[in-house]
């Protein structure tokens, strides 16, 4: 049996090469920015052999935290860092790197769709959250219950989603509806459950499954196209960050650089976010 | 007899140690980080029933009743399974074909639990969804779900185990009371299951034991709602409606916030130390039976 001893051999030196291999380059965060993130590091890993890791334990805040502890050396974001979270973590300066612009979307399932609900206002979505509404028949749907999967607290789609409602995060009444964490998660409950609402990122809305409500303000209603988004006429869109502790050093350098530059953005594109260039350009125009 | 100092046992010292001081640490630990929460809520840590952070509010009751009530559902529903299994291939089957089943059944257990954990949301939940529509859950995420999902998941589990309580009343037995005129379905009723009890209580111990530690597959299906505290113990109705465990609780982006605010981070390292020492007395209590049942057969 010659086998084990060259197993072994080979698993000694196969530790020793990854030892000589340097840190990967870590990073860490919001389900909403990883896809063009990931694909970066998927091109950055084939064309100039850098290591990569992208993760996404915990969402935003778990990309603010991993970056505060020095556990990663990009943080993805998809809200601000508040003055909490930077009084939590004294040592880490966080820089924010602005990388393009997402909306939250309201998603329901097929059924309520069909069943003519279209749009809320704000007053009905606060009444849906805290539980004064809970059939569909109350906003002029269908006579079904309503299925409220919340994000959960933390994800930066629950912070923006709660800072339009109440104005501030904070403020938003502790409540205990079905929670749900990931965007995938979050698409694919809404789309197997009757009379099913919950926040998504838009792009993530792919109006065959699950459908993107439009919100009505002043009397009108404003669906999330890039346009509405770029021009800010629809309330619940956000800027998508990512994080370093002081300015980006070394790979993470090289990395925010590819992301913002004309590939990167085009990376941003594909995965149905809005581009700085883009971002610029139809806010321009109006 | 003299202690004999030589490397293998001053080695074996040394790991043991280590284990148990790690335990201990781990234990201690949380203790201590938990303080604040037991000083600001007391008891009702334990009883109360709401829990919001933001409110400062901490009872864990909904979790543990969570936690209780999906292992308990998996157990009740592997328990029978499982040792039907058990007594079927140490009693019936020849030693190749028993092994092979065996060896395929421990295969189940060493399955990654986010594996199990996205076939329940592929499959299970629609599944559940659909069977219980005439009772109108609000969706396919509820106790049940999660515990259905861990009945697959503790199944080989509780089985291998049973499987060796069985093998372990020796064969002589079996053969007297074949002997004495017992048909084998007699001799496996009257000998070989009340010899081997301790043992396949000890298995079903374990397998609770692993079932309530289980986070990952219970977190993508139980629904994670908090204060889900039934209006009765007894009643089967709040079992189709969606749930929060401990695990499921600590699995979340919650420990995120906590991090940092020092009572609110008491209050889920509380938890942490709460499942710890549930885990540990079923365990504990199923390796203490197993000893027993040992040492019943080698006397």
């Amino acid at each position: 049996m010659k086998i084990i001893p060259t197993l072994t051999l080979l698993a000694t030196f196969s530790g020793l090469l990854s030892q000589v291999q340097a840190e990967p380059l870590k990073i860490n965060g919001s389900t909403t920015v990883n896809p063009p993130v990931a694909e970066a590091a998927e091109i950055l890993r084939s064309e100039r052999d850098i290591q990569i890791q992208v993760d996404t334990q915990g969402g935003s805040s778990g990309g603010i935290s991993m970056l505060g502890e020095d556990r990663v050396q990009l943080g993805m974001s998809s809200k601000h860092v508040s003055e909490s979270d930077r009084a939590k973590f004294p040592k880490c300066d966080f820089h924010e790197i602005h990388m393009g612009e997402d909306a939250v979307a309201l998603i329901v399932s097929k059924d309520v769709w069909q069943g003519g609900v279209k749009a809320l206002t704000k007053e009905q979505v606060a009444g849906i959250y805290e539980g004064r509404i809970k059939n569909w028949k109350q906003v002029g749907g269908p006579d079904q219950r309503i299925a409220f999967f919340n994000k959960e607290p933390g994800r930066g789609t629950w912070e923006v989603f709660a800072h339009w409602v109440y104005g501030d995060a904070k403020k938003a009444p502790q409540v205990s509806h079905l929670e749900v964490g990931g965007n995938e998660e979050a698409r694919n409950k809404v789309a197997s459950t009757r009379g099913a609402l919950s926040q998504l990122s838009s792009s993530w809305a792919d109006g065959k499954t699950v459908f993107a409500l439009s919100l009505k303000v002043d009397g009108k209603d404003i669906a999330p196209t890039s346009e509405n988004i770029a021009t800010h006429a629809y309330p619940l869109s956000r800027p998508l960050f990512l994080l370093s502790n002081g300015e980006p050093q070394g790979e993470a350098k090289a990395f925010v650089e590819f992301l913002l530059g004309e590939r990167g953005q085009e990376l941003v594109k594909k995965h149905g976010y809005l581009s700085l260039a883009q971002l610029k350009g139809e806010a321009a125009a109006k | 007899m003299r202690l004999r100092w030589n490397m293998t046992r001053l080695s074996s010292w040394l790991f043991s140690a280590i284990a148990i001081a790690a335990i201990v640490a781990m234990a201690g630990l949380l203790v201590i980080e938990s303080v604040p929460v037991w000083k600001h809520e007391g008891a009702s840590f334990l009883t109360g029933t709401r829990w919001f952070f933001r409110q400062e509010e901490f009872g864990a009751a909904s979790m543990i009743y969570g936690s209780v009530a999906v292992a308990l559902i998996a157990l009740v529903l592997a328990a029978p399974l499982a040792l039907g299994a058990a007594v079927f291939s140490a009693e019936y089957l020849p030693r190749r074909a028993r092994l092979a089943l065996k060896v395929t059944i421990e295969l189940l257990a060493g399955v990654p639990s986010v594996v199990y954990g996205l076939l329940g949301i592929l499959l299970l939940r629609d599944w559940i969804y659909q069977v219980l529509e005439r009772f109108d859950p609000l969706s396919g995420d509820t106790l049940l779900t999660a515990g259905v999902l861990l009945a697959v998941m503790i199944l080989p589990t509780i089985m291998t185990l049973a499987d060796d309580a069985l093998r372990a009343v020796p064969g002589a037995q079996r053969v007297a009371a074949r002997g004495l005129g017992m048909t084998s379905t007699e001799a496996v009723l009257h000998v070989s299951l009340p010899q081997a009890a301790p043992g396949l209580l000890a298995a079903m111990l374990l397998g609770l034991g692993r079932a309530l530690g289980e986070t990952i597959a219970v977190f993508l299906v139980v629904g994670r709602q908090d204060n889900q505290w039934p209006e009765s113990l007894a009643s089967l109705r709040p079992l189709m409606e969606a749930g929060q465990t401990l695990t499921s609780k600590l699995g979340g982006s919650e420990t995120n916030i906590a991090y940092g605010q020092p009572l609110h981070w008491a209050a889920i390292t509380g938890l942490g130390l709460l499942l710890l020492g549930l885990v540990l007395v079923v365990t504990l209590a199923g390796v203490w039976l197993q000893r027993l049942a040992g040492k019943h057969h080698h006397v």
